[in-house]
């Protein structure tokens, strides 16, 4: 593992993308505690404004002060994220794997509905659970997760799959070594590397599906400051005070950016090849 | 390409449909409110809603609701819309001949863009080109898209400029000048994921066939860079990108929706957002139903081409 | 404040006395809904209304008084106790098809509204009416389950539009798809996601008017997309500006703003049967923790006015000017304590996610309430959800209601113990019986008094919270001439509206 991070390290986007997830975790857990003002606390004096001294990121439609909403917003925003792309990611291997082992028809039932699925648009199927659920924080990660699943699904059947297929599998089982041996030490550690790197870049359209979903009035909602939200509810002062939408736009895309690069460092990590 | 293989592939077209139908139609079945209320709003009684649900069929056992819908599907009837009393089929494929054409202007936009970065990023690897079009491409694909759209919308599309009206659609059949000004900017938004996610691609698949023997080869034979790069790499190159452009077509369909929402462009992302709103279910049924066959077919069509260009490719 | 308003009158006024109405040209006209219903029974939105006035008639219409004025009826009486009203028609009034209008068409339009299986609101919205039948050929009559002074403002409602017999004898169906009524415009096109035309219609029993000979409603959904289209001048009437983007039009070259005070507002209800709200200290105290100045602001960016917990304003006839409800959180801390809960109270406040202002209300609500000692939990939800579940039923939330032409009709709609959407179920007595008396009453003096009564009992009692009164916004070209903004908010009079020589000349 640390020869792992060494080589994370080692690769610029790796280093980049770790550097703001960090520094965006230590938002999400400060968050409030640092926070110079109370998320919902009104300045009715203060509507609309710049960054100044006593309000750094400005002020929104209530005076409610910026800075402080976002790191507030920090927590429902990552935490979000990484919560409804470990549901999707792990509903995803148990049936990816599950599919993979059993195989023959079973498997071939599995892969047919998870193409189906996979064939109505990933905003639009998770639109539809949202819209059954209702619209909430909880329930849009929750239509995430699910809407992540069989995509999730198929990458973990296919490099399940080849991990099978590999020659120090066939070597172990040559070997004589028990099943279980050869799942655990042998094809857990490969399946894993690629299913987390799809799940580290996952966590990226995590961040920006729930923020769209908020957009779209159907995950966090008032007095949130999910960042999503904080977006949607600064649209209609766009003219007014721009830095409204600005500090919390600018903030998903920087997280979002930090994750896909995360991710592409990871991979280069564990492909030394390129 | 043999005709079994595209038979089995429609086949498995009309089961991936079958099941997003049932799919669709379950969870229309669950929505909290049904069409009743939102059709008679604020002025619904208990007994008008009961009228309305006896007049619309919703009072009837699920399994006949669905038999009766996907037989109609079957001789092409979609069903009415129960807002507008209108055929939905008819209102669905418009909106979605119009978001086709946003959807084929933007992939057009995305393929004279994205190339030409790809290839420049890809041959000065390493220099400042790369990392700029590198980092551009990440910011790219990282930005939602109502974060580009309004920030398009307020730039280009700022109406004290006055440089392109904003938003609004006018068919290219009716005035083509105008139609066509008002598709710019909610096409420049599409693009621009589109931009950074097949740049980084091309790029990606450039630097792999670069480094192959076959290349090195043809470089060896003493073939001008120019035509190393143009009839060998860049074939090569492109036959994956492919793939993701067909991948993307599915992010598009879904990614038009919020595009469509934020520049009032009447195309069936939005026609779905509206149906959602007002629990309109045959309009949701069949633009979610319409939405999953064309993803499917722009597939089949992507692996078509691909065969098409790759005559190493035999499929059994 | 009124000064947009006055201007853009006088203006209006003062050049139509200068220059005749110019006839031609193609009036733009954006909306911010889908006008999604053609049948004008079924109307429920603005740009649906819109559609409906200009291509169909009712008896009468609202006038910007609030008065009833001649539409499709040239007069009207009633009996003595006001429970029988006689309407003679217009003749030779032709509807867009060619028929002839009679009073068989009148009779049928109204028994279509009453019949619940047509779900058409006019049903609880145009008084106590029992039935309407044809005299002769121009003559109905309608007779009423109680006297109803204010029956001829009634009949101008929304949706009690006039179309022909034959029709709707089981071709209903036919209405949502094409327009057959006796308005002064004809449809031509109707796409109503994108784009609906109407026409001239020249057989339109006002010679004089309309003045343009094509109308075209575009649909723009977004806020900010559709103040973009009227300033970079795609079109010239833009009939829905929300409060963030009217400092905007106000600003932009060639657009005037417009804005008419409107007896439209947001409230807070709370189930007046069922703890805690059952007991009127609860509801005084937090009415005490509102500050509605600053309410006005952070709702409706000033472009309102403060209410005082009664549904009716100076937009209404009868009004009665109420003194100011100030901000008191000792007094409210001993309300709440009186009332049995010292330590505070913990509540749940329901916004439906349209408009956004619900939930601006009910965080900015929550935030005053907090230091009297009020708990309160914003839950937000869609409004399909909220309208099934929570709307007339749940016990605390937010309401948004339009401008209704008569006091009798906002406090028969909402208030009285018999109102067909009675939220509050506040159910006094006392007020039922005024209520009731000045629908006896012809006299205005009296009914005037009456209403005062009635005011301040609401008042008094607070079975909902009116914070805000928001003014109705609009803008046009400054080459559009003779619109009035209406302040009922479904009363547009294009047919009146005219272009000047500097408008653009269009297709």
């Amino acid at each position: 593992m640390p020869d792992l991070l060494r080589r994370l390290l080692r690769t610029p986007q790796g280093a980049i993308g770790l550097a703001i997830i960090l520094a965006a975790l230590v938002m999400a857990i400060a968050g409030t505690s640092i926070a110079p003002y109370s998320p919902e606390q009104f300045h009715p004096r203060a509507r609309f404004g710049g960054p100044s001294a006593a309000f750094w990121l400005g002020t929104d439609q209530f005076g409610r002060d910026l800075f402080s909403r976002l790191l507030a917003g920090a927590r429902a925003t990552l935490f979000y994220a990484l919560a409804a792309t470990l549901l999707g990611t792990a509903a995803g291997a148990v049936l990816g794997t599950l599919s993979a082992f059993l195989g023959g028809l079973v498997d071939e039932v599995l892969m047919r509905i998870v193409d189906a699925v996979m064939a109505i648009p990933n905003l639009l199927f998770t639109l539809l659970i949202v819209t059954v659920l209702g619209a909430s924080g909880v329930n849009a990660l929750i239509a995430i997760g699910i809407a992540f699943t069989p995509g999730m699904a198929r990458v973990t059947r296919s490099v399940a799959l080849t991990v099978r297929r590999q020659d120090y599998v066939a070597a172990a089982i040559a070997r004589g070594e028990s099943s279980g041996y050869i799942v655990l030490r042998e094809m857990l550690p490969n399946v894993v590397g690629p299913i987390v790197v799809e799940a580290t870049i996952r966590v990226a359209f995590a961040v920006m599906a729930l923020a769209t979903l908020s957009f779209l009035g159907l995950g966090a909602q008032p007095p949130s400051s999910e960042w999503g939200l904080m977006v949607a509810e600064a649209r209609p002062y766009l003219f007014r005070n721009a830095w409204m939408m600005i500090v919390p736009g600018f903030a998903i895309a920087l997280v979002a950016i930090a994750f896909n690069l995360f991710g592409d460092g990871l991979r280069d990590a564990l492909n030394p090849r390129t | 390409m043999s005709a079994s293989y595209l038979a089995r592939r429609l086949l498995s077209i009309v089961f991936t449909v079958l099941v997003v139908s049932l799919l669709v139609f379950g969870i229309t079945q669950v929505l909290p409110a049904d069409a009743a209320v939102m059709l008679l709003g604020e002025n619904a009684t208990p007994e008008q809603l009961a009228a309305v649900r006896t007049r619309l069929g919703l009072d009837q056992p699920v399994w006949w609701q669905y038999l009766r819908w996907i037989g109609g599907v079957v001789r092409g009837d979609l069903g009415t819309s129960l807002e507008t009393g209108l055929p939905v089929a008819g209102e669905m494929l418009t909106a979605l001949g119009r978001s086709l054409l946003l959807a084929a202007l933007s992939l057009l936009l995305m393929l004279v863009i994205a190339i030409p970065l790809g290839v420049i990023a890809a041959l000065r690897r390493g220099k400042p080109a790369d990392v700029a079009i590198g980092l551009g491409s990440y910011v790219g694909v990282s930005m939602p898209e109502f974060v580009t759209a309004t920030l398009v919308l307020i730039t280009l599309g700022h109406p004290e400029v006055g440089l392109l009206p904003a938003t609004g659609y006018v068919p290219l059949t009716e005035n083509f000048g105008e139609g066509l000004s008002r598709l710019v900017l909610p096409v420049l938004t599409v693009s621009v994921i589109l931009v950074a996610h097949v740049a980084r691609m091309v790029r990606s698949e450039l630097v792999d066939v670069l480094g192959t023997d076959y290349v090195r080869a043809a470089r060896l034979k003493g073939l001008s860079p120019r035509r190393v790069l143009f009839r060998h790499a860049l074939r090569n190159a492109l036959l994956p990108t492919i793939t993701i452009v067909a991948l993307d077509v599915g992010y598009l369909l879904g990614g038009i929706i919020v595009v469509e929402e934020i520049f009032a462009f009447p195309g069936i992302g939005r026609a779905l957002i509206v149906a959602i709103q007002q629990r309109d279910l045959p309009s949701i049924q069949a633009g979610a139903l319409i939405m999953a066959t064309t993803y499917a077919l722009a597939n089949l069509c992507a692996d078509i081409a691909y065969a098409a260009l790759d005559k190493r490719i035999r499929y059994a | 404040m009124a000064t947009a308003l006055a201007a853009g009158t006088v203006l209006g006024r003062t050049s139509a006395l200068a220059q005749a109405p110019r006839r031609g040209g193609t009036l733009r006209v954006s909306v911010d809904q889908a006008p999604g219903k053609l049948n004008p029974l079924q109307h429920r939105v603005g740009p649906e209304y819109l559609l409906g006035e200009m291509l169909y008639s009712g008896l009468t219409r609202l006038g910007p008084d609030m008065s009833a004025q001649p539409d499709l009826a040239t007069s009207w009486s009633s009996n003595e106790t006001l429970t029988e009203w006689t309407f003679k028609l217009r003749p030779n009034v032709t509807f867009h098809d060619g028929s002839k209008l009679t009073a068989q068409d009148v009779a049928a339009s109204f028994a279509a509204m009453l019949d619940p299986a047509t779900g058409s609101p006019a049903r609880s919205n145009i008084g106590p009416v029992d039935s309407v039948t044809a005299v002769d050929d121009l003559t109905v009559v309608a007779k009423l389950k109680g006297a109803y002074a204010d029956l001829p403002v009634a009949f101008a409602y929304t949706n009690a539009k006039i179309v022909p017999a034959a029709v709707l004898s089981g071709q209903m169906a036919r209405l949502d798809r094409e327009a057959i009524g006796t308005g002064p415009f004809r449809l031509v096109s109707y796409e109503p996601s994108r784009l609906t035309v109407m026409e001239r219609n020249p057989a339109y029993y006002d010679p004089e008017r309309p003045y343009v000979d094509r109308v075209e409603v575009q649909l723009f959904p977004d806020s900010a997309a559709r103040t973009g289209a009227i300033i970079s001048s795609q079109n010239d009437l833009m009939l829905s500006v929300s409060v963030t983007e009217f400092e905007r039009l106000r600003n932009a070259a060639g657009v005037k703003a417009l804005r008419t005070p409107s007896g439209q507002f947001l409230n807070i209800i709370m189930g007046c049967d069922q703890k805690p709200f059952n007991d009127v200290r609860v509801r005084q105290a937090l009415s005490l923790t509102l500050d509605r100045e600053a309410l006005v602001d952070l709702v409706a960016e000033g472009l309102g006015s403060v209410g005082v917990d009664t549904p009716v304003n100076s937009a209404y006839r009868f009004n009665r000017e109420l003194p100011a409800k100030k901000p008191d959180m000792a007094r409210a801390k001993q309300l709440l304590a009186e009332a049995g809960y010292p330590r505070g109270l913990e509540l749940t406040l329901i916004a439906s996610d349209r408009p956004n202002t619900r939930a601006q209300l009910a965080v900015a609500i929550r935030e005053m309430a907090k230091p009297a000692g009020f708990t309160i939990n914003v839950q937000t939800m869609a409004h399909a959800t909220f309208l099934d579940q929570v709307w007339t039923k749940g016990p605390f939330y937010i309401g948004l209601y339009n401008m209704q032409p008569s006091m009798d009709g906002i406090f028969g709609l909402l208030y009285t113990s018999n109102a067909a959407w009675n939220e509050t179920k506040w159910n006094n007595a006392a007020f039922d019986k005024l209520i009731d008396e000045a629908r006896r009453t012809a006299d205005d003096d009296r009914r005037r008094a009456l209403y005062g009564e009635a005011q301040k009992l609401v008042y008094d009692e607070v079975p909902s919270l009116v914070p805000v009164f928001f003014d109705l916004l609009a803008a046009q070209r400054d080459y559009v001439q003779g619109f009035n903004l209406h302040p009922r908010g479904a009363v547009y009079r294009i047919d009146e509206v005219w272009l000047t020589e500097r408008a653009p000349r269009r297709g």
